[in-house]
């Protein structure tokens, strides 16, 4: 997999995913009003505790919760189904004709397809941050934060692929992306920041790979300035890539044996 | 009547045909639905009661838009998918029968995963609603405002694709009515809150049905019936007028 070919499935991703003017406005709209909703309930919350929830202020909040949605707006959330059907369908066989990794090509597409929705929800969360909470806390946190939205958004779309490989074993395991998306939810601090969570819990999540997927772009971007979570992302990023090869790698085996 | 309630009875047994797909559907939901409850006792534990609402009002909030919701994207499962009828021109083989098309297309097709949700908002609200004759009554009453309204609301978004071509309104209008129901209406102040009692109508699917359980009052009451019948007259019309202006694209069988 040569990096000429990666960036030419991103490119080419990209460019599908923005001619489509309705579904980009779809998505501002989506973001807009996710993350408003967010903002509004953690200003609620902080304003109810004196200004203040869990370290974190009404305007830091505000940001912690755009950054949040920005990271998981921007790529789809039901990868997974989207994978399990391709591989239980036998679509992906015929991808394994192609002198290219089956997993290479398909998370480069999937980052490609993301980063023009990420960098909309960016710019929409530029307007409405200022409007609904004021001005960045840290503009040192923001500038770290774009980097590990990026990190975050392939963290989790890796992370989507290796899950979905299971379906070369398991028949149907498209459900699964619920169960996947609401783990990402509480663990990977997409709707709270970790800090809310009951203190063995806060711990387990800061061990697993989904605080790498929201809590972290979000933490920067709520003017927390912890450059050693992105070196954490990357080596998150490096973990879930091997273990997504291995397991695709076993399970396009086992395709080729079975007949695809 | 009989021919909807035969289409009905048909759509149910053809979800419940497949009972191991039913089950391991209605499972995924319902752990999908707890990690809700998780969400919110998280929160509560940490914020403490917030502008009139606490742990126990949100989770019956939760009970309801978690049934409401069930019935009309379970049951009536064609609502949210209106727009992508006329955009793609596949009402044909709905508008050859000798029934109310609009009727029809509501109760043709279940979607079995929401089935879940209804199973789970009625034990929920049999766990934390402390059910009284009362309150039940009021419990059926505010689901019976919140599937009239986000089904009204999303025949009329939808229709749009008569008019538009595209889907987009309606995608939008399902986005944010889910997201903006699922939360207490209160955290929204000024022009946002108004917005929510009149054209993205989410207060009505489950916020205030949840504040009449809690603490009923003629107006909620009256606000919710209102609201219901316009979203409902509203999508029918919207549907109606559309539907002149149909274009078949000769498609027989996914409606």
């Amino acid at each position: 997999m040569t990096l000429r070919l990666i960036l030419t499935s991103m490119a080419t991703a990209a460019r599908r995913n923005t001619s489509d003017r309705s579904s980009v406005l779809v998505n501002i709209v989506f973001f807009v009003v996710v993350a408003s909703v967010m903002s509004a309930l953690w200003r609620a919350a902080a304003e109810a505790n004196g200004g203040e929830i869990v370290g974190y202020s009404v305007v830091a909040v505000t940001w912690y919760a755009l950054a949040a949605e920005a990271a998981t707006v921007s790529l789809n959330m039901r990868m997974i189904e989207l994978v399990c059907d391709d591989i239980a369908s036998g679509a992906v066989a015929t991808e394994l004709l192609r002198p290219a990794s089956v997993l290479g090509v398909r998370i480069s597409m999937a980052i490609g397809a993301a980063l023009p929705r990420l960098a909309v929800c960016c710019a929409a969360a530029a307007v409405l941050g200022p409007i609904v909470g004021g001005a960045p806390p840290r503009a040192l946190g923001v500038v770290l934060a774009i980097p590990a939205l990026v990190l975050a958004i392939a963290c989790n779309l890796v992370a989507q692929h290796a899950v979905a490989a299971a379906a070369f074993w398991a028949r149907d395991v498209r459900a699964v992306w619920f169960l996947y998306q609401k783990i990402v939810f509480v663990l990977g601090g997409m709707v709270l920041p970790l800090q809310v969570l009951p203190d063995g819990l806060e711990r387990t999540a800061m061990l697993l790979p989904f605080m790498t997927m929201a809590y972290v772009p979000s933490r920067l971007a709520a003017g927390f300035i912890e450059p050693e979570l992105l070196l954490l992302q990357v080596a998150w990023l490096g973990v879930l890539l091997v273990t997504a090869h291995l397991v695709f790698t076993a399970g396009e085996r086992r395709l080729q044996v079975v007949g695809g | 009547m009989s021919v909807i309630a035969a289409t009905m009875r048909a759509a149910l047994a053809e979800a419940w045909s497949n009972r191991s797909a039913f089950w391991t559907q209605v499972t995924a939901i319902v752990l999908n639905d707890i990690v809700w409850i998780v969400f919110w006792v998280l929160f509560f534990r940490r914020v403490g009661p917030m502008r009139g609402w606490d742990g126990d009002s949100v989770l019956v909030l939760l009970a309801v838009l978690a049934t409401s919701a069930g019935i009309s994207f379970g049951i009536l499962a064609n609502g949210r998918r209106i727009g992508w009828f006329a955009a793609d021109g596949d009402l044909d083989a709905a508008l050859s029968l000798p029934v109310s098309t609009l009727a029809y297309l509501l109760v043709r097709r279940v979607e079995t995963v929401h089935l879940g949700d209804i199973l789970f908002g009625v034990v929920l609200f049999a766990f934390v609603g402390d059910p009284t004759p009362a309150r039940i009554a009021v419990y059926l009453f505010g689901v019976a405002v919140g599937v009239a309204v986000l089904t009204g609301f999303l025949v009329l978004t939808g229709s749009m694709a008569f008019f538009t071509g595209r889907t987009t309104i309606g995608d939008m209008g399902f986005n944010a009515m889910m997201i903006l129901s699922s939360y207490p209406v209160d955290i929204f102040v000024g022009a946002s809150k108004v917005l929510l009692y009149s054209v993205v109508p989410a207060a009505f699917i489950a916020a205030v049905p949840a504040r009449l359980i809690e603490d009923p009052t003629a107006a909620d009451a009256l606000g919710g019936v209102v609201a219901a019948l316009v979203f409902c007259v509203g999508g029918w019309v919207a549907f109606s007028l559309g539907l002149r202006r149909y274009t078949s694209g000769a498609a027989w069988t996914r409606a």
